[in-house]
């Protein structure tokens, strides 16, 4: 006889939907995990929103980030404060312009220089922190001690440096910013390159006749996507920090191009004016961005990080 | 240990001499030369002043003789921009000040950053933890830029306390904003350093052994907790090192207190290329030879480590 009973019913159920859980692939197991981490989300949210900001704004402005506003170009200290009656929402910058327009260009460019830095830091760093833990022995002490060369080096001041020599423009300061950004990955990437070459998979992958190319290519690269994609979103804002620490020192980005740390510059020259609101909207901006890069890069760690699984 | 100082040494002396030879390299290599202005001088001036500077000799003759004169005689050059002056001056000028603001934000930084952490972590989950969690989460997005006009909002323009710049000799008032703006986003790193690794540390089975024994909480924490905990911040401490050199270069231009980042700006602005170089060797030097002590500390201190 057979007890039937609402509880066994419902372990049943809970058994089935287990099972289904399980079907659950490595991505899906991730994003729920990230979307489980409330801080995370909240800044995933305000970087849409900054975002959006930034591509957004010159629409819903009359003032375009060039145009000097004329009629306040004397008194920006007292007629340049922040108004809806004269269309800046943000006020006006020393030089009469609208500051609104202008830190949607300067979020633009702060954006794009972390993700383009970024992103020459992914591929370079991968690559050749790969090659160094895949192929190890005398090749990998040469590779491996020439990033211990360069990162030992002091880079701010190289990196002034070059900008000097070669002009101030945001092309060399993306050069420069990827010549540097890559030492971190590449000794992540190495070290998990190492895990990774000798397991199971690896092994059939030579057993196949596959070339070592291929090999790192097609094998070890995949495995990593998680740590480098973990590592990346911390690169943004460091990206971002360095940019804005140059920038600020008037080597960066020039006019009539501006960024969150050229802005918070011109914002903090005038502080004693008591033109406050010239530091503090870009600073929002940029404290908000920064805050939500974190919190994403902790997210996104926890939900990836194989240590935690 | 001697062989393991002889090691790092057979990685810092390639890496000074790399550094150099880039700087020099990318200086030489820079469109127009030092003497370019908008009125060009006449050939024969022009050959005479290259002359005097050595601009003549072919190039590896050039890099050859600025690194003798450095090795030998510590002589960095004549600065491009003010005849009378050589780059030892100019950095013999700055250098004091920086030095004087760096030390004590560097010693502000650890002792403070070690003692929060210390005290979050034995008091985990108290409010003084939470403080400790807050400000080492919020002061990562406040680097020294956004520090220095921040302070000079509350301290010059609302309270009046303090001046807004200037170095005055390195009087006090003079010192306090610099050195909270240095200190501030390393002192939250160690802080948050420190705290994870205590609690982590005090956590371990044998402090537990140590609780069980009956030991004091004084002697668990100094004793047998604290030298372990240490580790991770002691290997924080060179990036935390560069990092400030690099900020002194913000503090010395928005305080114009005068120390050798703003001879670094400035000169890179004038592109005067010898004072430029100098002082990237110089902080190169510094860089290192803390890195080198702190590869050693961490190698006294840690007995696990092999070389």
């Amino acid at each position: 006889m057979v007890i039937r009973s609402k509880k066994i019913a419902q372990m049943a159920e809970n058994l089935a939907a287990h099972e289904m859980g399980e079907s659950h692939s490595l991505w899906a197991d991730a994003r729920r995990r990230f979307f489980k981490n409330k801080a995370a989300v909240i800044s995933l949210v305000v970087l849409t929103l900054i975002v959006a900001f930034a591509f957004l704004a010159p629409y819903f402005t009359k003032w375009s980030n060039e145009e000097i506003d004329w009629a306040i170009l004397g008194s920006v200290a007292e007629d340049g404060k922040p108004s809806f009656a004269r269309g800046h929402y943000f006020g006006a910058d020393p030089l009469g312009r609208d500051l609104f327009a202008r830190v949607a260009q300067g979020t633009q460019i702060s954006l794009m220089v972390g993700f383009v830095g970024a992103f020459i830091a992914v591929i370079v760093g991968t690559l050749y922190g790969a090659i160094a833990g895949y192929f190890g022995g005398r090749i990998d002490n040469i590779m491996m001690r020439i990033v211990d060369i360069l990162m030992s080096i002091p880079y701010m001041f190289v990196l002034i440096l070059l900008l000097v020599v070669f002009g101030r423009s945001i092309f060399m300061l993306f050069v420069g910013l990827g010549l540097i950004s890559w030492l971190d990955m590449s000794r992540i990437v190495r070290g998990q390159t190492m895990v990774l070459k000798n397991k199971e998979f690896v092994e059939a992958a030579i057993a196949g006749g596959s070339t070592k190319f291929t090999i790192i290519v097609r094998h070890i690269i995949p495995n990593l996507v998680g740590i480098v994609i973990v590592y990346a979103s911390l690169l943004v804002p460091a990206m971002i920090l360095t940019e804005s620490f140059i920038s600020f020192l008037g080597l960066g980005v020039q006019e009539p191009n501006t960024s969150w740390g050229a802005l918070i510059s011109e914002g903090a020259g005038t502080v004693l004016y008591g033109t406050l609101w010239q530091l503090l909207f870009p600073l929002a901006f940029f404290v908000a961005g920064l805050f939500s890069f974190f919190f994403i890069g902790d997210g996104l760690r926890d939900a990836l990080d194989p240590k935690d699984r | 240990m001697f062989r393991f100082i002889i090691k790092r040494l057979g990685i810092a002396i390639p890496t000074l001499l790399i550094l150099i030879v880039f700087s020099f390299t990318l200086m030489h290599s820079a469109p127009g030369g030092p003497f370019t202005s908008e009125r060009p001088l006449p050939p024969q001036v022009l050959a005479n002043i290259e002359a005097k500077y050595g601009l003549d000799q072919p190039f590896y003759k050039q890099v050859t003789n600025y690194i003798v004169g450095i090795v030998t005689k510590g002589d960095f050059g004549p600065s491009f921009k003010y005849k009378d002056r050589t780059v030892n001056d100019i950095i013999a000028q700055g250098f004091p000040v920086t030095l004087k603001y760096g030390i004590w934000s560097f010693i502000i930084a650890v002792s403070v950053g070690i003692s929060l952490g210390i005290v979050a972590a034995i008091k985990h989950n108290s409010i003084i933890d939470y403080f400790a969690v807050g400000f080492s989460i919020g002061a990562q997005v406040l680097p020294n830029f956004v520090m220095a006009p921040i302070l000079v909002i509350i301290f010059t323009l609302w309270l009046g306390w303090l001046p807004g710049g200037g170095w005055n000799g390195g009087q006090w008032q003079y010192l306090i904003m610099p050195i909270i703006a240095l200190s501030t986003s390393y002192m939250a790193s160690i802080a948050r350093i420190m705290r994870s690794s205590m609690l982590e540390v005090l956590n371990s089975n044998y402090i537990r052994t140590a609780k069980a024994k009956g030991l004091s909480n004084r002697q668990i924490i100094f004793k047998h907790a604290l030298k372990p905990a240490l580790l991770p911040v002691i290997t924080y401490l060179g990036p935390a090192f560069v990092g400030m050199i690099t900020g002194s270069v913000v503090i010395d231009m928005y305080f114009s207190t005068g120390g050798i980042g703003q001879m670094f700006v400035n000169s890179a602005l004038n592109r005067d290329y010898s004072v430029i170089m100098g002082i990237t060797i110089l902080i190169g030097v510094l860089t290192i030879a803390f890195n080198l002590v702190v590869d050693i500390l961490y190698a006294w201190i840690d007995p696990k480590i092999r070389y």
